[in-house]
């Protein structure tokens, strides 16, 4: 089996020392917690970066274990340790403000990549735009009913920026669609098996209505759809769909049970990692393919306070490719 | 075994000592019942037999985990890990049966029931050590366990890498979606586990054992009882349950996910309270944990359906845990 | 003469429909020890929750120096002068015996900050006045429980407490540590102090008591002064009927020895201890609490580690290191103390019963009801168990009905030697006699009991012959002959 173990990564890189690597930028990355495939992408990408494997940055990642005050505390010790930058992603869009004040007083700039801060001390911060993807899943599964019949959304934790982002991305497609009923519409904590439950009920109480389900994650609506499975229903019979791009909303896509919008993780990791290095050196070019990939995302010498890096819908075209790139 | 007997010599009683008495004996199955009437009243669709088989295959996982804590409390102690072993259990097994190239083990996949032995053998193991270290090494039960709790989520992150284990054999799915006379397979599972649970604590001289070595330790070993062995054994019983639990969380959801089962112990204990099982141990039936894990489901299929926020529903769940020990705390003064 | 203490007139309470107390009446005068006695059930207990306050009455009149009084609490009573010392004491292990004694009213020095140095100063300087040697600054857990008693009655008489009410003192005390309690009595009596004295043992009651007072089926039967009344019939007070004998003795020793101990040690208060018991005899083992005479038993049961020595049983050297073992060879072991170690209160009288037999009473892993349930009711017609039916919970029935559950789960395994560890304590007298009798039979069918047993009287009356001990070794054997209550205390001090 593979085994990651990430803190390993931390121990090796302070044992290491600093005088062997004194003259190369120390970056720290804090990121909510890798418990969950999405970061695991996220960081293995980031230690993927050209400039972490030849070695003209020393990269840490510091796990966040889904607790804003761990994450805080992270961001004391590299503060401690001297760190040239910090990549931030924060649990909460409210609670990392704090932590990226303290690094901008010790003078140490911080980039956000993924989640939003609701700071403006961010020297920069590549992410996707959860707007955009709520827009772009509640379209597919509006098209796919033709724009009328009831539909149920399974939100993420109520107050999470993704959420509230994606549910406004969500609403504003829906808005176009004036026939489509919301029948039921609630969190199940990105989480598989709640979603299971959740929507098996939704199928007793409102038996042959749904026709679409927008599931603001993949695993969510991967378990919506065990539990049209479960209910002896067939999954062609509804539209389906999340967002991230997990491994398993793949072999879905594959299996033609839903649609997914892969959030590329990997792109928000090196360009975050580019921009910070950039920060420290200020004659660096940007190393990551991402800049050629996502021509949409123009580099402008790193000087940008924001890289809205694209979303990209799952296809059957795709699907083999991106399948391949997580073996 | 401690059951109330009615003590009532015959003489004349009025209605109202006999509801009483009804109250105080059959509590929590008069609360499932209400809550049920409650329910048919306010949804149209909560009493359909595909809404009843829903709400069992619902408290299906649950309800093992809370059959395998419900021996560990009957002797006084706690197993604070089913969640985390669930999850191990879960990716461990999983990646025998899976047919994913890079997640599964090698010559993956393996025969269901190998795969079905070593989620088993996962849970026995960690139940195991529980055991041992609460049993021969006299370390308090909450603290083991809730080492274990971490422990077990440590070593199925490292396992898995942080990542599901996807693409399940269809023989090993089948423990989570397929159907025996038109009952689900979690369902059948479940209600085996309890009747297994039951003939060993009702019928079996371990079950005396269990009580027993609950009730007073002191006095059951001076009785004969080798207590040590038997809170092993209700640990190793407890890390089994919940290693199936785990597998028949990855066949419902079609992938064994790292982040599976995470605060499932909360649920389970609480089955296992609102069953009327006392936490000091020695008092308490398995029959009492299915109502607790039955009423715990009812509750949260009915709220959905009727379409009330998750959030007021743990508000809802948290009471309802509460009152169940009040009721009992009411039973044992009156009696 | 002077106004009582405390008096009650005709107290009453009904639980229900039961009326568990009809007649509750009694007089205490200054400077006296006034013993109250009376059978399990007789409403002793419900007599003393309505004195404190615990329980409100239903009728009747109490009087605090000739005064009507109504307490609504125990702190009411306390507060008015009268204290009790529960059987069960309960007072807080890591805290000191100052800090215990002021409990909830400790001194308090500037900025609220508990003066510790005057609190430890008034709790020494009141030990000393009733000549306890207990330090004050010593940890309660680190008393013995003639000390914890001790620091209760100076807690009682820190609230300046003129009626001081003892529920059975001395039944977790030894013979030299109760001494100490009666000597502490006598100096209350000489401060004018009256004590409420209740006990079931006679010879207790005889020594140190100046007035008696018996209920019975919840009534007062009867009252007088200790010097006019002997022991039988303050007995056919208790009981309600003459009692032929006290105890029942009809078992002849045989020659055969049934358990031999040779050189046996174990722990720390067990020191190379030689005796033997015979079939058909009683054996008592005599001692002083901490002589290490249960440690012995617990070495005989496997509970306690083999550190030397041989044990026979029939002849035949025994490794006894688990009490499956002991089980299996024959013996069976009533210990000292029903509620912790003897009895699984929370399950049912069967369920008791039926305990140490489960092996024979299954088919292989399954347990067989129908056995299960015919055992039990044997044994409770064998013992004469009073309970209405074998699936109540143990922890309903009365002390002495509790005890001879404890027997009968023991007589269930067919056990060739008996092990009794105080078998009487907190039993009334008419079920001693019914366990006396047991002993008895068991002895005369060929059985063999060792008892221990701190009750001189017991001694005396049942035992063959007596080993006593002292700090762990034996220090004197006695056979009827030379049994004298004078000889026991002598060797064992």
């Amino acid at each position: 089996m593979r085994t990651i173990l990430r803190t390993l990564t931390l121990t090796t890189a302070l044992a290491c020392g600093t005088a062997a690597m004194a003259d190369v930028p120390r970056i720290g990355a804090a990121v909510y917690g890798l418990n969950a495939e999405f970061m695991q992408i996220w960081a293995a990408a980031l230690e993927d970066h050209p400039a972490v494997r030849e070695g003209l940055v020393n990269v840490t990642i510091f796990d966040g274990r889904y607790d804003a005050l761990v994450q805080q505390e992270q961001f004391e010790t590299m503060i401690t340790q001297g760190f040239d930058a910090i990549i931030f992603v924060p649990i909460d869009i409210e609670a990392g403000a704090a932590a990226v004040q303290a690094a901008h007083d010790a003078g140490i700039p911080v980039f956000g990549s993924n989640t939003r801060v609701n700071s403006d001390l961010l020297t920069s911060y590549v992410g996707s735009d959860d707007v955009q993807s709520g827009y772009m899943q509640a379209r597919y599964v509006l098209d796919q009913i033709g724009c009328t019949g009831g539909v149920v959304i399974i939100e993420g934790p109520i107050g999470q920026s993704a959420q509230i982002q994606r549910l406004e991305g969500n609403l504003k497609a829906l808005a176009e669609c004036p026939d489509v009923e919301i029948i039921a519409q609630q969190t199940a904590n990105w989480s598989r098996a709640e979603a299971q439950t959740l929507m098996e009920n939704w199928l007793t109480a409102h038996p042959g209505r749904i026709a679409g389900v927008i599931g603001q994650n993949d695993e969510m609506a991967l378990g919506a759809i065990e539990a049209i499975r479960a209910a002896g229903l067939s999954v062609d019979d509804f539209a389906i769909s999340g967002i991230d791009g997990v491994t398993d909303a793949l072999r879905a896509v594959k299996a033609g049970d839903m649609a997914s919008i892969l959030q590329d993780g990997a792109a928000q990791a090196q360009g975050a990692l580019d921009l910070a290095i950039r920060a420290v050196q200020p004659d660096y070019e940007p190393m990551s393919a991402i800049w050629e990939q996502y021509p949409d995302m123009p580099w402008n010498d790193g000087a940008d306070a924001e890289y809205n890096v694209p979303w990209t819908p799952v296809t059957e075209e795709n699907v083999d490719a991106l399948l391949e790139l997580r073996q | 075994m401690a059951g109330q007997q009615p003590t009532g010599t015959g003489t004349a009683r009025n209605g109202r000592a006999m509801l009483a008495e009804f109250g105080q004996r059959y509590g929590i199955l008069a609360a499932l019942v209400l809550v049920c009437v409650g329910l048919a009243l306010a949804n149209e669709f909560f009493l359909t037999q595909r809404n009843m088989v829903n709400v069992l295959r619902q408290a299906s996982i649950n309800g093992i985990l809370a059959i395998g804590m419900t021996f560990v409390i009957l002797t006084r102690g706690i197993d604070l890990s089913v969640g985390s072993v669930v999850a191990l259990a879960g990716v461990v097994s999983a990646s025998f049966a899976s047919t994913s190239a890079t997640a599964a083990v090698s010559g993956a996949p393996h025969p269901t029931l190998l795969a079905i032995a070593v989620g088993l053998g996962t849970g026995i193991l960690a139940g195991a050590v529980n055991g041992w270290l609460v049993a021969r090494h006299k370390v308090p039960a909450f603290v083991v366990t809730l080492g274990m709790l971490s422990a077990a989520r440590g070593l199925t992150l490292i396992y898995s890498g942080g990542r599901p284990v996807p693409g399940l054999s269809d023989g090993y799915r089948a423990l989570g979606t397929a159907d025996l006379f038109g009952i689900p397979m979690p369902v059948v599972l479940f209600a085996g586990v309890f009747l297994g649970a039951w003939f060993v604590l009702e019928a079996t001289r371990f079950g005396r054992h269990v009580y027993a070595a609950g009730g007073n330790p002191h006095a059951a070993r001076v009785s004969g009882i080798r207590v040590e062995r038997v809170r092993m054994a209700v640990y190793v019983i407890s890390g089994a349950l919940a290693g199936l639990a785990g597998m028949i969380l990855a066949a419902r959801t079609g992938s064994a996910l790292p982040q599976a089962g995470i605060a499932y112990e909360l649920d389970a204990i609480a089955a296992v309270v609102i069953g009327g099982t006392s936490l000091a141990g020695g008092v308490g039936r398995v029959t009492g944990t299915l109502i607790g894990a039955l009423l715990i489901a009812v509750v949260n299929n009915g709220l959905d359906l009727m379409g009330v926020e998750s959030y007021y529903q743990q508000v809802i769940k948290g009471g309802l845990i509460v009152a169940a020990v009040m009721l009992d705390q009411a039973r044992h003064r009156a009696a | 003469m002077n106004v009582p203490l405390l008096e009650a007139r005709g107290l009453a309470k009904r639980f229900g429909g039961v009326a568990a107390l009809r007649d509750g009446s009694f007089r205490l005068m200054p400077g006296t020890v006034h013993a109250l006695c009376g059978g399990n059930g007789a409403g002793k207990s419900t007599f003393l929750s309505l004195v404190m306050g615990i329980r409100r009455r239903d009728a009747g009149t109490l009087l605090r120096r000739g005064a009507p009084v109504d307490f609504a609490g125990p702190l009411d009573a306390l507060r008015a002068g009268i204290s009790i010392i529960e059987q069960e004491l309960s007072p807080v292990p890591a805290m000191s015996v100052a800090e215990n004694i002021f409990l909830g009213r400790e001194p308090v020095g500037r900025f609220g900050r508990v003066d510790f140095r005057a609190m430890n100063a008034r709790a020494q300087e009141l030990l000393d006045s009733l000549h306890f040697a207990i330090p004050a600054r010593r940890l309660m857990m680190d008393l013995t429980v003639a000390e914890l008693q001790l620091v209760e009655i100076a807690k009682a008489l820190s609230y300046e407490a003129e009626v001081i009410i003892m529920d059975e003192p001395t039944s977790a005390l030894g013979e030299a540590e109760a001494d100490q309690l009666f000597a502490a009595i006598a100096r209350l009596k000489e401060q004018g102090k009256g004590i409420v004295y209740v006990s079931h043992r006679l010879s207790e009651i005889f020594r140190i008591a100046d007035h008696w007072t018996v209920f019975r089926d919840g009534a007062f039967v009867g009252t007088g002064e200790m010097r006019d009344i002997n022991r039988e019939a303050l007995i056919r007070m208790i009981v309600g009927r003459p009692l032929a004998e006290e105890f029942v003795k009809e078992n002849t020793p045989t020659s055969e020895i049934a358990l031999e101990l040779r050189g046996v040690s174990s722990g720390a208060r067990v020191r190379d201890i030689s005796f033997a018991a015979r079939r058909g005899e009683i054996l008592a083992i005599y001692g002083l609490m901490g002589s290490g005479r249960t440690e012995i038993f617990e070495r005989l049961f496997g509970l306690a580690p083999d550190e030397g020595g041989e044990i026979r049983l029939f002849g035949q050297p025994q490794a006894l290191s688990s009490p499956q073992e002991a089980i299996a060879a024959g013996l069976a072991y009533v210990t000292e103390d029903r509620k912790q170690s003897g009895l699984v209160l929370s399950a049912d009288v069967r369920a008791n019963l039926c305990l140490a037999r489960l092996g024979a009473l299954s088919a292989g892993p399954v347990m067989l009801r129908r056995r299960e349930a015919s055992a039990a009711a044997r044994m409770i017609e064998t013992f004469g168990i009073r309970t209405a039916s074998d699936r109540l919970d143990v922890s309903g029935l009365s002390g002495g009905n509790q005890q001879k559950v404890v027997l009968g789960k023991w007589f269930l395994t067919e056990p060739r030697i008996l092990l009794l560890d105080e078998p009487t304590r907190g039993v009334d007298v008419g079920a001693k006699r019914e366990i006396y009798r047991v002993m008895s039979d068991f002895a005369r069918q060929g059985g063999t009991v060792v008892m221990i047993s701190s009750e001189i009287d017991e001694v005396l009356g049942m035992a063959d012959r007596t080993v006593v001990l002292r700090d762990g070794r034996i220090s004197g054997e006695l056979d009827r002959a030379t049994l004298s209550a004078e000889r026991l205390v002598h060797l064992a001090a």
